[in-house]
């Protein structure tokens, strides 16, 4: 019932929106996309990824080299999620062994290399950027409106959260949750925990390079700015604030924090506001918002709303 | 299942838990693994069971190697443990603890459960079903849509061992599993075991409580100071003056009280 009720609202908003929000309505909701691998790593594989805006730049050039290319924009939009994927695999699976915040690390330093390569990359448009990438097309049918990309961004989000539905309530979701509270007890009930969580760390990898796909088509240039370690905080924000281990959770998260912030915007670009508020208050948006959900709402706003609404109703 | 232990030793910071320990347990044979405290009974188990990796030495599950093998490879075999401290899986019901267990048994990967392909449909059937008969054993049955840690801990400890049967494991191992159990909830833990071994599983159950396993083992090894002392029938081990020296503390001094026979 919610999650019909909730699947009606996502498909008539974007008809519901001035045109002019249409935009931020489509990176929105790509990055609710992101967010909801960043959640289930978090969630069920207790690892935390800093550099998840390197799988949706893996993802948006792909997309995009291969469009500019001549491949089929269908194609390159279905091959983004596997490269993501694979690069995360060849990145996590040294770090099975390891425990605790290396994988965090590693993510990062990924990104920040990725970045620095991109930007020599003359193949890739180096710092300039990669133009010219054609819009999304299948056949001779092509997308050109906001309005089509908001639909293809939620066709996304559905994926994403209809495959992280399904995993979580699995055999292997099983045994990640299971792995969550006791690794030994898992183990030692068959679970190969390293390369679960290795999977899930694939399978988010796949959800940001398949958003980074839409996106390339979406905007039609690509440059390494677009991806700044900034983006990657940004869905661990996301994720944190909106709630880990439920599926509205990241949803949630992501709304609000875009909200926020473009809320912060506004109110940076004022007349009398000194030049550089609007950068101030979007960057420490983040910091204190964390810290506040953190001490207030540790298990984020969806789990702490439906406890609280459970309460009242008994 | 038959378990070959050949001369495995395990030290801590060069001190040996256990020491060129060998035994072997026959199909369907129940064999208990008695001593006092820090005898490394909780160790060799962990070896076994593959939570500890052992220094040297051979184990043998029907004859293959499982010495190198991380612990949810060993599972795979049929190995399945009941562990001493009660690990439930928090935050999961009674049912979904138990459904875990058949993981060893079962294939349906994530691709199978993301796209909800028939091999995901095929294994939750099989492994619902099989968890409802588990808890079913255990006398849980009533718990089985309650989550996990709302057990009261006699019945944290029959999920540990619903949990391991749902693999339908060839051999099992259980850590004192009677300790901190009431009268009753022991008796009944006796019987389930006793049906256990006439339904012909082979088991390894370290006990502290002698009593406890000296009417229900084929076979006892008694563990001091990581090494084997004797290893024979119960009546055999009873009066054994190796054994009763060790428990009575006669031999090195300084031992803990409180483990007599």
């Amino acid at each position: 019932m919610k999650a019909a009720a909730g699947c009606a609202a996502a498909l008539a908003l974007p008809l519901l929106l001035p045109s002019r929000h249409l935009a931020t309505f489509v990176l929105l909701t790509l990055a609710a996309a992101v967010t909801v691998g960043v959640s289930l790593l978090m969630g069920y594989a207790g690892q935390v990824s800093l550099g998840q805006a390197s799988f949706y730049a893996i993802g948006a050039y792909a997309a995009g080299l291969l469009a500019v290319h001549g491949t089929p924009p269908l194609l390159g939009l279905l091959l983004a999620p596997v490269l993501a994927a694979a690069a995360a695999a060849l990145i996590g699976f040294p770090l099975l062994r390891l425990r605790g915040h290396h994988l965090a690390f590693a993510t990062l330093a990924v990104q920040l290399i990725l970045l620095s390569l991109l930007a020599q990359a003359s193949w890739a448009g180096g710092a300039i950027g990669l133009q010219g990438i054609p819009r999304f097309s299948i056949g001779g049918y092509s997308l050109t409106d906001d309005l089509g990309y908001a639909y293809l961004a939620l066709l996304v989000l559905g994926i994403a959260l209809l495959v992280s539905r399904n995993v979580v309530s699995s055999r292997a979701g099983r045994g990640l949750r299971a792995a969550a509270t006791s690794e030994i007890a898992a183990a030692a009930s068959g679970v190969p925990v390293g390369g679960y969580r290795l999977a899930v760390f694939a399978l988010s990898a796949a959800f940001a390079g398949l958003a980074g796909g839409v996106y390339a088509f979406f905007l039609g240039y690509l440059a390494p700015g677009s991806f700044p370690v900034l983006l990657s905080i940004e869905y661990v924000v996301m994720a944190v604030v909106g709630g880990l281990g439920t599926i509205a959770g990241p949803v949630v998260g992501a709304v609000l924090i875009v909200v926020l912030v473009q809320v912060l915007n506004t109110l940076g670009t004022q007349p009398g506001m000194p030049d550089y508020a609007p950068s101030v208050l979007s960057y420490a948006v983040y910091a204190l918002v964390l810290v506040v959900c953190v001490l207030y709402l540790p298990k984020g706003v969806v789990p702490s709303v439906s406890a609280a609404l459970h309460a009242r109703r008994r | 299942m038959r378990l070959v232990v050949d001369r495995v030793s395990r030290a801590f910071g060069g001190v040996y838990a256990v020491r060129d320990v060998s035994l072997t347990v026959e199909p369907g044979e129940l064999r208990a693994v008695i001593g006092p405290n820090g005898a490394g009974k909780s160790t060799l188990f962990a070896l076994i069971g593959g939570q500890l990796a052992a220094n040297a030495g051979r184990i043998e599950v029907d004859g293959r190697p499982v010495r190198r093998l991380p612990a949810h490879r060993r599972a795979r075999l049929g190995i399945g443990v009941v562990f001493q401290a009660a690990r439930i899986f928090t935050g999961m019901t009674a049912a979904e603890n138990v459904m875990v267990g058949a993981h060893a048994t079962t294939r349906a990967g994530f691709l199978a459960g993301a796209l909800r392909l028939p091999a995901h449909h095929r294994d939750e059937r099989e492994i619902r079903s099989r968890a409802l008969a588990c808890l079913d054993r255990t006398g849980l049955a009533d718990w089985a849509d309650r989550p996990a840690e709302e057990l009261p801990l006699g019945q944290q400890r029959a999920l540990q061992l619903a949990r391991a049967l749902c693999a339908r494991p060839r051999l099992l191992l259980l850590d004192e599993p009677a300790s901190g159990l009431r009268a009753g909830e022991r008796e009944s833990l006796a019987a389930l075991i006793g049906d256990l071994r006439a339904e012909g599983l082979t088991m390894l159950l370290v006990e502290h409580d002698v009593g406890f396993v000296m009417r229900l083992a084929d076979q006892v090894t008694v563990l001091d100071l990581g090494r084997v002392i004797a290893s024979g029938p119960p009546a055999a081990i009873r009066t054994d003056p190796a054994v009763i020296a060790a428990y009575l503390g006669t031999a090195p001094a300084g031992r803990p009280e409180g483990s007599h026979p």
